[in-house]
């Protein structure tokens, strides 16, 4: 009986030994990974520059097709618009001062919403005949190629190689590319931000001159202008380079960045048309040549002369 | 020893005494345990299982309704309407009960924990981006339109395709209970085989040994036995027939309609997307025509909704399932208004036959009246489901202490009945 005791004993002490020599650390069931930040649709981390910024010389691509004043002969693109009875106008609607919705009213409204509005009152003598649609940055091209637009109005840079696809307006506005950041980020200009983050539209002639600078930034592209914003806001970016216009806008919305540097391209303006209808090129041109007279000023005073200081409209050159 | 007591008649019967005593526990111990577990399935299919499922198809539904009314204030211009604001703060409310109790009934299985893992990590951050946006909203900046747009593509492309995974393997995980709770209890019936194969054997050989032809304690045995394995049969017949009957016409019919609700869901975002989109959302309506088809199938024909009014009789279900229809074919209707306005330029009139739940044979009004009939023909095919399933579990009430009681008869009737041999020997 005795001996038993002691056996029970040992091994008890045994288990309680080994289970000492056993013993792990603290163990926590939750691993910690870091979040994963959230990201707009359609990012992309290493986007391809789009084919030739500059394209093949072309001469001057903003030399465009001569105004024959505002008549609008049977059988013309203009006719078939009147008959449908109202003008399709591609837009941007995520650009602010260009083409946004006001979160206010619901309405789209912007500098390039007036200019369209302005083609529908020069067609229809109410510029409320319009219907706009929006597409992406990217898809500019493509819906004018389709003939889903009659014209679109959309901050879109002339140039040689776009003139291949399709028809541009005279230039009704002139930008160029500056860069973004948050104030206090030491970032001066595009030249200090070799091996950083900087967002651009995809498809944009801002990424193909971001592309080609240097020293390089690294490019993040977006399906939508508004998203470059978002993106510097979640510090997921260091800075946004596109159009001074573009930019102006992004920087009234957040009092904690600024547009710093010199303007280095030159980005002028035209409303893109299907390569088809050369008499619509020349009717909006004659549609602009009475802009600039008249409205230009009161369109360009409410939308960006808070922020860009006064300006006068581009004159028109044609070929 | 063993060969050496066999050799001898007290020897041998103590051996078969010993031998169908210890068959008998054996045997009555396998049935009760079967029994018992049986019936534990069957109570936690209908108390833990089967509302897991349900509370996880819900979570999917309040996800989709925020991002539905996330949507909505794209198109609404001004203050969102408090109901709409407080809806989306009720739905989001929901979501980490739901992922706590998920998380309770996920026992061990990795792909559980990865769907709430995302779910978990990515609804926090879905609800920061929701208030960015509406803090710069307030403001009247247009940025806060993007904080939505990335919102819901965090909601679309992460985390409401986790609360669908999540969803579908709780209904696999009921799938699963559901069967072994009706799955034919083979150990137990062989073990009942044997046993009366030995109380036969036994019979036989006490008759060779002695001169008496019958043996009451061993009748005694074999008819406890026998009247357990019988009143198993009875029950666990009925338990099966009951738990399957809730199946097709409870579960089945749950799961289809719950399949419908979340494929109206992801249809109702997609015609808000397409206008939000405003002209560049063609794939949006691609998505919308396809998923509306296998709801309401082609005009008047197939579909999901009637191919679960075809599995019913019941006249409540019907009546919903009716309403349902009735409703999915109005709101198609309006969808259709609805592209027709918007694509011959009207958008304000596009969005207002969308978003406006005021106004009668909206599509905002038809959605809510076919969310609302499904929603109540979920409720009705559950409660067909927990009446059957209970009813199959009170079948096996009492066999689980029926066994024990007629195996421990049986150990007292092998015992006396041999007993009463053996003293003949003394």
């Amino acid at each position: 009986m005795k001996r038993c005791v002691r056996i029970v004993l040992a091994t008890l002490l045994v288990g309680f030994v080994a289970s000492c020599d056993a013993a792990g650390e603290p163990r926590s069931l939750v691993p910690v990974v870091p979040a994963e930040r959230p990201m707009p649709a359609g990012v992309d981390l290493s986007p391809e520059a789009p084919e030739g910024g500059s394209g093949e010389d072309c001469g001057d691509p903003t030399a465009s097709l001569a105004p024959k004043g505002l008549a609008t002969p049977a059988g013309s693109t203009m006719a078939e618009i009147k008959e449908r009875g109202r003008l399709i106008a591609g837009v941007d609607q995520n650009t602010y001062l260009f083409g946004f919705r006001d979160p206010s009213t619901g309405e789209l409204e912007g500098f390039d919403i007036d200019i369209a509005r302005e083609v529908a009152e020069a067609l229809f003598g109410d510029p409320n005949k319009v219907q706009f649609k929006t597409v992406s940055v990217q898809d500019r091209i493509t819906a004018l190629e389709d003939g889903s637009v009659d014209i679109m109005a959309y901050a879109m840079t002339i140039t040689c190689e776009r003139s291949e696809q399709v028809e541009f307006s005279s230039v009704y506005f002139e930008a160029g590319q500056r860069v973004l950041v948050r104030k206090g980020s030491g970032y001066s200009s595009l030249s200090d931000l070799g091996g950083k983050k900087v967002c651009a539209p995809k498809e944009s002639t801002s990424l193909a001159n971001l592309v080609s600078a240097d020293p390089k930034p690294v490019p993040v592209a977006v399906n939508d202008l508004a998203d470059c914003l978002l993106l510097l806001q979640q510090r997921q970016v260091e800075a946004v380079s596109t159009d001074d216009t573009v930019l102006a806008g992004m920087a009234s919305q957040d009092p904690s960045i600024e547009v710093v540097g010199e303007t280095f391209s030159s980005e002028p303006y035209g409303i893109g048309i299907p390569k088809d209808n050369k008499d619509m090129v020349r009717y909006v041109n004659a549609v602009l040549e009475k802009v600039r007279a008249e409205s230009w000023q009161d369109i360009y005073g409410r939308w960006f002369e808070p922020v860009l200081g006064s300006a006068t409209p581009p004159s028109p050159t044609y070929r | 020893m063993v060969a050496r007591s066999w050799a001898t008649t007290p020897g041998r019967l103590s051996i078969i005494a010993g031998g169908l005593v210890v068959l008998i526990l054996l045997t009555g111990a396998v049935a009760a345990a079967t029994t018992m577990s049986k019936s534990d399935t069957t109570t936690d299919l209908v108390e833990i299982h089967e509302p897991t499922a349900a509370d996880v198809q819900r979570l999917y539904r309040v996800l989709s309704d925020a991002d539905a009314a996330a949507a909505s204030s794209l198109l609404v211009a001004g203050d969102e309407p408090i109901e709409m604001r407080e809806r989306y703060e009720d739905d989001i409310a929901l979501a980490g009960p739901t992922l706590g109790l998920a998380a309770l009934d996920r026992s061990g299985d990795p792909r559980v924990t990865e769907q709430i893992e995302i779910v978990g990590r990515q609804v926090p951050t879905y609800a920061g981006l929701v208030e960015t946006a509406r803090a710069n909203g307030r403001q009247e900046l247009p940025i806060g339109g993007a904080y939505l747009r990335e919102a819901s593509h965090l909601m679309r492309t992460e985390i409401l395709p986790a609360a669908e995974r999540l969803y579908r393997i709780q209904v696999e995980r009921v799938a699963d209970e559901r069967d072994s709770a009706v799955s034919f209890p083979y150990t137990a019936t062989a073990l009942a085989v044997i046993l009366f194969v030995a109380l036969l054997m036994a019979q036989v050989q006490i008759r060779r040994l002695s001169k008496r032809r019958l043996n009451i304690g061993l009748i005694v045995a074999t008819g406890a036995i026998g009247l357990a394995v019988a009143w198993s049969a009875v029950a666990m017949t009925a338990h099966s027939d009951l738990v399957n009957e809730g199946h097709e016409h409870g579960s089945a019919q749950v799961n289809l309609l719950a399949d419908t609700r979340i494929t109206a869901l992801q249809a109702r975002a997609d015609e808000l997307l397409t206008l939000v989109a405003r002209g560049s959302g063609g794939a949006y309506e691609e998505e919308f025509v396809k998923l509306s088809r296998t709801i309401t199938g082609e005009v008047g024909d197939g579909g999901t909704l009637r191919e679960a009014r075809g599995m019913t009789e019941d006249a409540e279900l019907s009546a919903h399932l009716d309403k349902a229809i009735g409703a999915a074919e109005r709101w198609l209707t309006t969808h259709g208004e609805i592209r027709e306005a918007d694509d011959g330029g009207q958008y304000e009139e596009a969005v207002e036959l969308a978003v406006d739940r005021r106004r009668v044979g909206s599509s905002a009004q038809e959605f809510a009246a076919l969310d609302d009939s499904l929603s109540a023909a979920i409720a009705s095919a559950r409660q067909h489901f927990v009446d059957e399933t209970v009813g199959g579990g009170r079948a096996l009430t009492l066999l689980t202490t029926g066994w024990v009681l007629l195996a421990l008869v049986a150990v007292a009737g092998v015992v006396g009945g041999i007993r009463q041999r053996l003293r003949e020997y003394r």
